[in-house]
């Protein structure tokens, strides 16, 4: 049913002495245009005990209700509007859904209490950060409204300087209060984590939002977190947003450990696959065939695929539950067609790893890979799903081939700092729980390394079986 | 049969009490065959409770994880595929050093295609908050949203992340088998 064909159904409104016929018709959200039948009216300002209908055969009652004719409106239809629940008439015809405009307040007592638990030299600590981080942001705001008027390219050049100065040691106070506030949460448990980290987001959350990275990290518009775009805005790794301040809180997170290791993990991939190429045994014309699981955008593909003859050397298998992620690495593929006129051979799965494993022989459905990548995935996997996904993973690697999956460490120096602004959680491992996770699993060789900050750890597999 | 089994686990949660107050080390996982009838539910709630007793969590550690055993099996109840009678539920539960693990398993047909997408889906969004209380609220106000013709409020599994303390996951293997699993981080 479309807004544009406004919605016309029969009903009754009912008071304590009337019953009257109706035809009832969407008019806005929240009200209604009222045409009486049979005759029988009713008069301005008349009040209703409520409105009854029927909706597939079910008997719907709303109210109370008032019966309105707006003033000057001489002629035309009254409107019916609610008064004391109001009704979401959106919901109700478009998504069968019977919701009240005041129905977020249901929640407030329980919203409120949920501060009692909270640690005061935790309330001291956001109130002292709110109060800096309004004045810092007052500053470069006022900064921003003096040279407004400049032309383009001067506003440019202007808020580069400022950010390379001012701005920079703006970095630092948010460096040297995210050791402060470490070292205050370092010994709550996690239920205190959880609690504390939502009073921090609600107390500075004008701050977070007006970050681009940060604002997506907690608002999640495709309902998980570390999406494309996410990851787009990490490699990027540039000053984006509206304002000096808002650049700056957007570049903060960016510049910390955790996406420097992210950085750093997608250069790995490049290096491992093209070292792979180098050393790969298979003849001139055949194919090493790869499978990245939860591919994302795969924007490593632009470190590999550096040459026509690097395009022919591949079959890459993208995997991934997100068809946007899919889509756009489609597009990144396109582009490095074009830019060598060549095809490069790609297979795309837009499939869950959670719903994957129940698919019967894997490997005769998509064939057996040389090598496999994940990165991303494991630090949303709970054990038992990890465990099943890894051994899956395992099974469709060729005898000889080789794979590669990142997990970030327990010890992930930006753990708080992505758990409380970001509200973005991963399941972290220490080195044993990863390897565990192959455990048992005859012929496959394992080991650990790590990046450069030491907060991504990667599980190398190989299996040991000799080619055939 | 079912009243002798029951029995057992009486005596073994018993005895793993007594050999844990001796200082014996006892077994750290336990599983049960659950038929599939709603009366069991109550049934292997009370044997969890004991087992988990018998490990000396607190009560409202012993209580959030029996909730979530309650609230899985209830899931396996409604999705799972019972049509052959050797068809069952099966629970365990594991401690580790960090983590209590459980883990419901349950058959399913292609019916359950979109319970499963639905399950996927709710799941990333309950996980994507790093205070569960955000994604009760959140769901709390969809249910306020009253489905004139859906009866599913999938409060369960929100509950389960914020009552139950605990990640919430899930994977279908190659037999058709249903794992949702829950891991309960071990407060010390």
């Amino acid at each position: 049913m479309s807004k544009h064909n406004a919605p016309v159904f029969k009903a009754n409104l009912v008071s304590e002495s009337r019953n009257i016929p109706i035809e009832a018709i969407y008019s806005s959200r929240y009200s209604l245009k009222v045409k009486f039948v049979n005759g029988v009216k009713t008069d301005n300002g008349s009040r209703f005990k409520k409105m009854v209908f029927k909706k597939n055969g079910e008997e719907i009652a709303v109210g109370p209700c008032q019966y309105i004719v707006p003033s000057g409106d001489n002629g035309r239809l009254g409107r019916l509007i609610f008064s004391k629940d109001i009704y979401d008439l959106d919901s109700l015809f478009f998504e069968n859904k019977l919701e009240k405009l005041q129905s977020d307040f249901f929640n407030l007592a329980l919203i409120l209490t949920h501060k009692d638990k909270i640690k005061k030299e935790f309330k001291e600590y956001t109130a002292n950060l709110t109060y800096d981080l309004s004045v810092y942001k007052n500053l470069f705001d006022s900064l921003d409204a003096k040279y407004t008027n400049e032309p383009d390219t001067v506003k440019a050049v202007i808020q580069r300087t400022i950010i390379e100065n001012e701005g920079r040691k703006f970095m630092r106070f948010m460096d040297n209060k995210l050791r402060d506030f470490e070292s205050i949460v370092i010994s709550y448990s996690r239920k205190e984590h959880e609690r504390h980290g939502y009073y921090l987001r609600r107390q500075l959350w004008d701050f977070i939002v007006c970050a681009p990275f940060m604002a997506r990290t907690n608002l999640k518009p495709r309902n998980y977190s570390g999406d494309s775009i996410m990851m787009r805005m990490i490699y990027d790794n540039d000053y984006m947003g509206d304002s000096t301040f808002a650049k700056l809180m957007h570049k903060h997170p960016i510049e910390h450990p955790a996406a420097q290791a992210v950085r750093n993990r997608r250069r790995m991939i490049g290096k491992i696959l093209n070292h792979y190429k180098q050393s790969a045994k298979t003849g001139t014309s055949k194919k090493i065939k790869v499978l990245s699981a939860a591919c994302g955008p795969a924007f490593e593909l632009n470190d590999v695929l550096k040459s026509p003859r690097d395009c022919a050397k591949f079959h890459f298998t993208l995997l991934d539950q997100d068809e946007k992620a899919l889509d756009e690495a489609k597009v990144l593929i396109a582009q490095i067609e074009k830019k060598f006129d060549t095809k490069i051979e790609v297979d795309y799965l837009n499939e869950s790893v959670r719903t994957m494993l129940a698919t019967p022989k894997l490997n005769k459905m998509w064939g057996e890979f040389d090598y496999i990548y994940s990165m991303g995935l494991f630090d949303y996997l709970t054990p038992p799903v990890a465990k099943a996904v890894i051994e899956k993973l395992y099974q469709i690697l060729k005898p000889g081939g080789e794979m590669v999956v990142g997990n970030f460490h327990i010890s992930n120096s930006s753990r708080f700092y992505m758990e409380y602004w970001l509200d973005w959680v991963l399941f972290y491992r220490t080195e044993q729980e990863f390897l565990d996770l192959l455990k048992g699993v005859p012929s496959a060789e394992t080991r650990i390394s790590f990046e450069d900050t030491g907060n991504q750890m990667f599980l190398h597999v190989k299996n040991t079986l000799t080619k055939k | 049969m079912l009243h002798a089994k029951w029995m057992l686990v009486q005596i073994y949660t018993k005895l793993c009490t007594n050999l844990k107050e001796i200082g014996v080390p006892m077994k750290n996982s336990i599983e049960f065959n659950v038929e599939p009838d709603w009366d069991e539910i109550e049934k292997i709630r009370n044997q969890s409770v004991d087992f988990l007793q018998s490990h000396r969590f607190s009560d409202d550690t012993v209580h959030s994880l029996s909730m979530i055993i309650s609230e899985l099996i209830e899931n396996g109840l409604k999705y799972g595929d019972f049509k052959l009678i050797e068809n069952k539920i099966v629970v365990t539960i594991k401690i580790e050093s960090r983590n209590v693990t459980i883990e419901v398993f349950n058959p399913v047909d292609g019916g359950a295609q979109p319970h499963l997408v639905r399950l996927d889906k709710m799941i990333q969004w309950i996980r994507g908050y790093q205070d569960p209380f955000e994604a009760y609220i959140e769901r709390l106000k969809e249910v306020s949203k009253k489905p004139i013709f859906d009866t599913e409020s999938g409060i369960g599994l929100v509950r389960i992340a914020y009552e139950g303390k605990a990640l919430l996951d899930f994977f279908v293997s190659e037999n058709n088998m249903l794992n949702v699993s829950v891991v309960s981080n071990i407060e010390t």
